[in-house]
């Protein structure tokens, strides 16, 4: 990327994302209906979808953030049928793609009275990233763009109310229902990038119920009640697609006589997370940032921990969820003591903000930024005490992204007590490279 | 002779010197002989080089500062695409984002109109930094602030999609800004300027600036820089523009960024309908093509000032080598060939021609630095607005102008060379036959100007009257040529009654007109050119300023806007016209409204006039079409031909009428019984073309519609510009105080008193054609050398004749006298054709060479008085200096002169 453009898409960047501006900002939204999608983040507001999934323009900040891991499979295979040859238990870390894609939305408050599908009501940015774990290699690249507000499906940046369908620069993310007579309506996430050395069309099809974290999708966020979002998470997504590498050869294995580069990408199938959050303040001004995992359990549990950290380390606000596995596990595996304390149904427990303990472990030194991350976490939770370990170090978004938003997000594994890989997700680290900065 | 050349000098490895090194001392005699002489070549060399080569390189640092300019304000990006003519929908940016190959599609706004420094009506926001002295004082005072609407440039653009195309051309917000707002590009409050507008406005950051959007000032906050150069600038957000401006849903132009290894041209087949790729230069290409005519034109005139030094280069060199003839005879019994005697005068007018390239090169380098400080690269002509730009050098051209001022020297000295060459050594040692001169035949003279003629009826070639160029030089030749037979025809006339003297001249001069040729030729070529300008600037300056008392009747001009492309911004509301109307002291007002069409990419847009047309023939100078050679008009329909823009009349449609400049005609053949599709964002606008008129004030072509059927058609009666007549007892001060009252807001009308305007435009002419007065100068003074140069040659050559007439009892004053008769005598032919020929080329110039290259066309003005004191001083001035050299050249050979033969 040009250095100009880095520049000033890093001043531009300027803006924390909370705060005393924060505060202000708030003050200049326009009276919502209070309770409906529209209105402000606040607790007790029963969650409505598809109408949820949607965006919410009125609030300060919103993204959708799906990540996952994927692998390359025989043609053959990636066409076949829901389950046949689907891994759910992941194969060896060499055969391991990462990847990740977020897109961001942020209410600027300007252009207020203007009209005209330029008007910079709202930013729409997008990160995608892929870690290559067999080649240690890492690649990342964004879009950014402007978008009125208004809601039409023709624009090519938009992020529309009454469902998910996201689109910026070319990028796009939307939820769709497909009716099935034997299972009931399938529901799948469509993401589709083009990250210029790689780019990748994934459906996402979800296996579980919703998450709602927190209250019931209200999460806390700081130690005030106005630090909160609404959030939710859509755990063990069954991953199906395309995926492009440019100079791929050799990264994952490819059989023989086929041609190892496929310019359309190569067929993969994997298994993700999805998180979608919006809120009008979410950092407390002590804050300077966060850590944060989200990890689908081999059993089909899933596992959410969270801390919002001060600039000495230590922890202002911490949460969490855990919801077990909705398959008979057995009485070792993981959270089985949780579920014995009394989530013995599938709904998910939260943790109070007294039951995480976040514990740095081996850190890693950006050579780009300077930052230095813990890669290896110790976490104690209600649902256990686990060990987080990154797959690759070398996993950080941002100095040269054009936001100037620098973040580590990659792919990582759980392990328990005793040692065991327990399961695979993202652990993302936030405001390690002074504190973090949104656009906006 | 057998082993004894002379001077032959063998170097040790048995190479031969070449001719004119082993005869440098003889050189280096001869010149320091005559230095004088030999320095008015070189000058005339130099300042033919001097001339062309500043026109040169001031057109190629004004284009390169401009294309600079353009780039640093719009980046360079891989494509840019617009609709055909105009401003278009922004929905198809949504469409053009989706063709394979395109990365990124950057929207862009772009318009002109006035700015001004502080809030109007208000005081200035409170500066964040502190300004500088000077321009406080602009701000504070309300006057000037009103006087001090600044035109300006507006780029509105989406930093967001802009940032991959043009990164140097984003905006750098103030740090204080920044502070405040990290979204600050985006922010459709603020606006962001370039040093010229800063400089002119005088504002600093967190000011307040106003933006004129028709009777409104829209205000905004400076956040920061744009590094852009070139004239004033000023950048905000496009949604900003849009909204403000009249221009919702509108866009100017998209830039693209295209994936690797995509072309452009690639890309042309698979655009959307309706879009059409224009190059990335393209205001680069137009400002370009569009003083391109102008360009050629000066660069024309420079050469013809080569062609005349040309010929004192021949003067000196012929007198040179008459002079030196017994010394070649000399030569050329021991041995000096032919060859190395004509090798030996070409290699001495080698030198001197680049002697004076060499110095015409760093004149002419002067000359542009001068012409760059003092007239900012316009040459007077205007194109290059607001720009000061640097010296750009150019070695390709310094090498093909010195190179043409070396070839100027050699074909002055190829027929002195020959001379040389053609020299018997026995006779010129005993000092005959020198003066076998070559009388160039007069049925090739004549053959030649045919030609010219001929190529005068001639298209243009690209756009330029290449033909028309040509013709003047084969008119010019042919005309020197035809000297000697001009002389014969002349003298045949019945001889004068009166002295023998007279009688003397009078035959020698019937006798030797072959040397006619080489005495006055100089004096044809450059009365002929001066008679030629003089004929031009006169006919075109009586043109104008008939042209001006026909489009200026009323007393008093008001104007929203001085150019048409900030009238689109720059405008009155229509009630504004009852009130002046009302106005104690105005009789009566007319409104017009002005409007820029694009009809075709690549060329300036052409200007809608809508005015009361009443009476059509008494409102507009109107013109009988021109008539446009078929080639023209197929050339011009042609590859770059405006397609859809003209269409036959089919006659039956009821349409609303239009009359059109020449340039309509010449460049999209708009002539009457054609009907015109005019692109306006109200839809096509169809007219039916009745008439043509005179337009010099724009070059690109203008369409006169009668404002109410315009309103009519289009809903658009916004007022551009006010003529106003006044009362015979108003003051046409108290009335502007009250027009200034009646304007929505203060500063938003220029006034005009129309004997101002009239003065104004006839200076800014004088001002373009002085050009041709310095070259009017050079061109005579350079004839006056060649007559003295070749009169001294001849005198030298008829030494004997002087000494015979001395024994005969003539005292030397008498011998003086016969060849300044003589040479009147010559010097009246010659200026006879001189003045024939400067009024063929004068009618080339007219109706050829003007109507290719500026597209109008003018009546020709001979104006005789001038033309006659012209050729009486040429007259005068030639047999002066044909006596002084007389005198001169016979004090010293007379008393000699007959001893020789003996």
């Amino acid at each position: 990327m040009n250095p100009a453009r880095r520049r000033w898409l890093a001043r531009l960047a300027g803006l924390a994302a909370g705060g005393s501006s924060c505060g202000a900002r708030a003050a200049e939204l326009p009276a919502p209906a209070p309770g409906g999608p529209d209105g402000p983040v606040r607790r007790g507001r029963a969650l409505q979808f598809p109408r949820d999934h949607g965006a919410h323009p009125a609030s300060r900040i919103e993204w959708w953030y799906a990540t996952g891991w994927v692998v390359a499979v025989p043609v053959e295979q990636a066409s076949a049928g829901a389950t046949d040859g689907w891994p759910v238990t992941a194969p060896e870390d060499a055969r391991l793609i990462g990847f990740q894609v977020t897109f961001f939305r942020i209410r600027t408050g300007l252009g207020d009275g203007l009209a005209g599908r330029f008007v910079p009501r709202q930013l729409l940015f997008a990160h995608a990233a892929i870690s290559e774990i067999g080649a240690g290699r890492h690649r990342h690249a964004e879009r950014l763009a402007r978008w009125s507000g208004a809601d039409d499906t023709h624009l090519r940046a938009r992020a529309l109310r009454a469902d998910a369908d996201i689109a910026v620069g070319g990028w796009s993310l939307r939820r769709d229902e497909a009716a099935d007579a034997s299972h009931g309506p399938r529901v799948a996430w469509h993401t589709a990038i083009d990250g210029g050395d790689f780019g990748f069309d994934l459906a996402l099809r979800r296996t579980q119920p919703v998450l709602l974290q927190g209250d019931a999708g209200f999460s806390r966020k700081g130690p005030q009640e106005a630090q909160a979002s609404h959030y939710l998470s859509e755990p063990h997504l069954r991953v199906q697609g395309r995926l492009r590498l440019e100079a791929a050869a050799g990264l994952y294995p490819t059989p023989a006589g086929q041609p190892k580069a496929v310019p359309s990408g190569h067929a993969v199938r994997g298994r993700a997370w999805l998180d979608q959050e919006w809120s009008d303040e979410l950092l407390h001004p002590d804050a300077v940032g966060w850590d944060w995992i989200g990890i689908n359990l081999f059993d089909g549990g899933a596992l959410t921990a969270f801390q919002l950290r001060r600039a000495d380390g230590s922890a202002l606000w911490v949460g969490g969820s855990f919801r077990p596995g909705l398959a008979p596990q057995p009485p070792s595996a993981p959270g089985a003591a949780a579920r014995q304390a009394g989530a013995a149904d599938a709904s998910p427990r939260a943790f109070g903000p007294d039951e995480v303990r976040f514990i740095p472990g081996r850190r890693w030194r950006s050579p780009a930024s300077d930052a230095g991350y813990p890669v290896e976490w110790e976490i104690h939770t209600p649902a256990g005490r686990f060990s987080v370990q990154a797959l690759l170090d070398a996993q950080e978004i941002g100095g040269r992204t054009a936001t100037g938003t620098i973040y580590w997000e990659g792919l990582s594994a759980l392990v328990d007590a005793r040692g065991h890989r327990v399961g695979l997700g993202y652990l993302e680290m936030t405001g390690y490279a002074g504190r973090l900065r949104l656009p906006g | 002779m057998p082993g004894g050349r002379l001077g032959r000098r063998r170097a040790p490895g048995g190479l031969e010197a070449p001719t004119w090194v082993r005869l440098w001392p003889l050189l280096t005699a001869e010149w320091r002989h005559h230095p004088w002489r030999h320095a008015a070549a070189v000058l005339a060399v130099a300042l033919g080089v001097a001339l062309a080569w500043s026109v040169h390189l001031i057109n190629g640092s004004a284009l390169s500062e401009f294309s600079a300019a353009v780039r640093s304000a719009q980046g360079e990006p891989d494509a840019v695409v617009r609709v055909a003519a105009g401003d278009f929908d922004d929905g198809w940016l949504d469409r053009l984002a989706v063709v394979p190959g395109v990365r990124q599609a950057s929207p862009v706004v772009s318009f002109e109109t006035y700015a001004l420094p502080g809030a109007s009506g208000q005081a200035p926001a409170a500066p964040l930094s502190k300004p500088q002295d000077g321009q406080r004082a602009a701000i504070a005072d309300p006057d000037t602030r009103a006087l001090g609407r600044v035109a300006v440039r507006v780029v509105a653009m989406d930093a967001l999609a802009a940032a991959a195309i043009a990164p140097g051309a984003l905006p750098q917000p103030s740090p204080a800004v920044r502070a405040r707002q990290p979204l600050a590009l985006l922010d459709p409050n603020l606006v962001f300027l370039n040093p010229a507008a800063r400089d002119r406005l005088g504002l600093a950051d967190g000011q307040t600036l106003a933006l004129q959007a028709g009777p409104h000032w829209r205000h905004f906050e400076v956040g920061g820089s744009v590094a852009a150069a070139g004239p004033p600038l000023v950048v905000l957000d496009i949604a900003a523009a849009q909204a403000g401006f009249g221009l919702e849903g509108r866009l100017s132009r998209i830039d693209l960024r295209l994936a690797p290894g995509v072309a452009a041209a690639d890309l042309a087949g698979a655009l959307p309908p309706g879009l059409v790729l224009v190059p990335a230069d393209e205001a680069a290409q137009r400002v370009s093509n569009l003083s391109r005519a102008y360009r050629v034109n000066l660069t024309v005139l420079a050469l013809v000032a080569l062609f005349v030094g040309a010929f004192l280069v021949y003067s000196v060199v012929a007198l040179s080598v008459a002079q030196r003839a017994p010394s070649f005879a000399l030569l050329g019994v021991l041995g000096l060939t032919a060859g190395e005697r004509r090798a030996l005068v070409l290699a001495e007018c080698a030198l001197l021609g680049l002697a004076g390239s060499a110095a015409g090169l760093a004149l002419g380098a002067g000359l542009a630095l001068a012409a760059l400080r003092g007239l900012a690269g316009d040459l007077g002509g205007g194109y290059f607005p607001g720009i000061a730009p640097a010296l750009r050098w150019d070695g390709l051209g310094l090498v093909v102008f010195g190179a043409l001022g070396v070839a100027s020297a050699l074909v002055g000295g190829w027929v002195p060379a020959r001379r040389a060459q053609s020299l018997q050594p026995a006779q010129a040692l005993k000092g005959l036959g020198g003066g076998a001169a070559t009388v160039p035949p007069t049925r090739a003279a004549l053959a030649l100007l045919a030609l010219g003629a001929g190529l005068a009826l001639l298209p243009p070639v690209a756009g330029l009257p290449l033909a028309a160029y040509a013709s003047v030089a084969a008119l010019l030749v042919g005309g020197v040529a035809l000297v000697p037979g001009a002389v014969q025809v002349l003298l045949a006339l019945p001889r004068p009654e009166g002295s023998v003297l007279a009688l003397l001249a009078w035959q020698r001069a019937r006798h030797q007109r072959h040397t006619a040729t080489a005495a006055v030729a100089g004096v044809v070529a450059s009365l002929a050119l001066s008679v030629a300008l003089t004929v031009m600037v006169t006919s075109f300056r009586q043109g104008v300023t008939d042209w001006l008392d026909r489009v200026l009747p009323a007393d008093l001009y008001a104007r929203t806007a001085s150019s048409a492309g900030a009238s689109a911004q720059a405008w009155l509301p229509q009630d504004v016209l009852a009130r002046v109307q009302a106005l104690p002291g105005v009789r009566r007002v007319e409104a017009s409204r002005l409007r820029s069409v694009a009809l075709t990419p690549g060329r300036p847009p052409v200007t809608l006039v809508a005015r009361d047309l009443a009476d059509p023939a008494a409102a507009l100078p109107l013109v009988q079409a021109p008539s446009v050679p078929g080639g023209l008009a197929g050339s011009l329909r042609g590859a770059d031909g405006p397609a859809g823009a003209v269409e036959p009349d089919d006659g039956h449609a009821d349409l609303p009428e239009a009359w059109v400049s020449e340039a309509m005609v010449t460049l999209y053949g708009a002539a009457p019984g054609t009907v015109l599709r005019l692109p306006l964002d109200e839809g096509v606008l169809r007219l039916r073309v009745r008439g043509v008129w005179r337009d010099y004030a724009r070059q690109f072509g203008a369409v006169a519609v009668d404002r109410g059927v315009y309103r009519r058609l289009t809903g658009d009666d916004r007022v551009n510009d006010l003529a106003l007549w006044l009362a015979p007892a108003a003051s046409m001060d108290s009335v502007q105080a009250a027009l200034r009252a009646v304007a929505p807001e203060p500063g938003m009308l220029e006034f005009a008193a129309t004997q101002d305007l009239r003065r104004l435009s006839l200076a800014i002419f004088d001002r373009s054609f002085a050009v041709t007065y310095y070259l009017q100068a050079v061109a005579i003074g350079i004839g006056l050398v060649g007559v003295a140069a070749s009169l001294s040659a001849q005198v030298l050559a008829r030494r004997k004749e002087f000494g015979l007439l001395s024994h005969l009892g003539l005292t030397r004053g008498q011998v003086v006298g016969v060849v300044a008769g003589e040479t009147l005598a010559w010097l009246a032919a010659g200026a006879l054709v001189g003045l024939g020929l400067g009024l063929a080329i004068s009618v080339v110039l007219v109706h050829v060479v003007n109507p290719q290259s500026f597209h109008w066309t003018m009546e020709l003005v001979l104006p005789w008085a001038r033309l006659a004191a012209l050729c009486a001083a040429v007259l005068l001035a030639g047999t002066a200096t044909a006596a002084f050299s007389a005198r001169r050249a016979a004090s010293r050979a007379a008393v000699l002169s007959v001893k020789e033969d003996w």
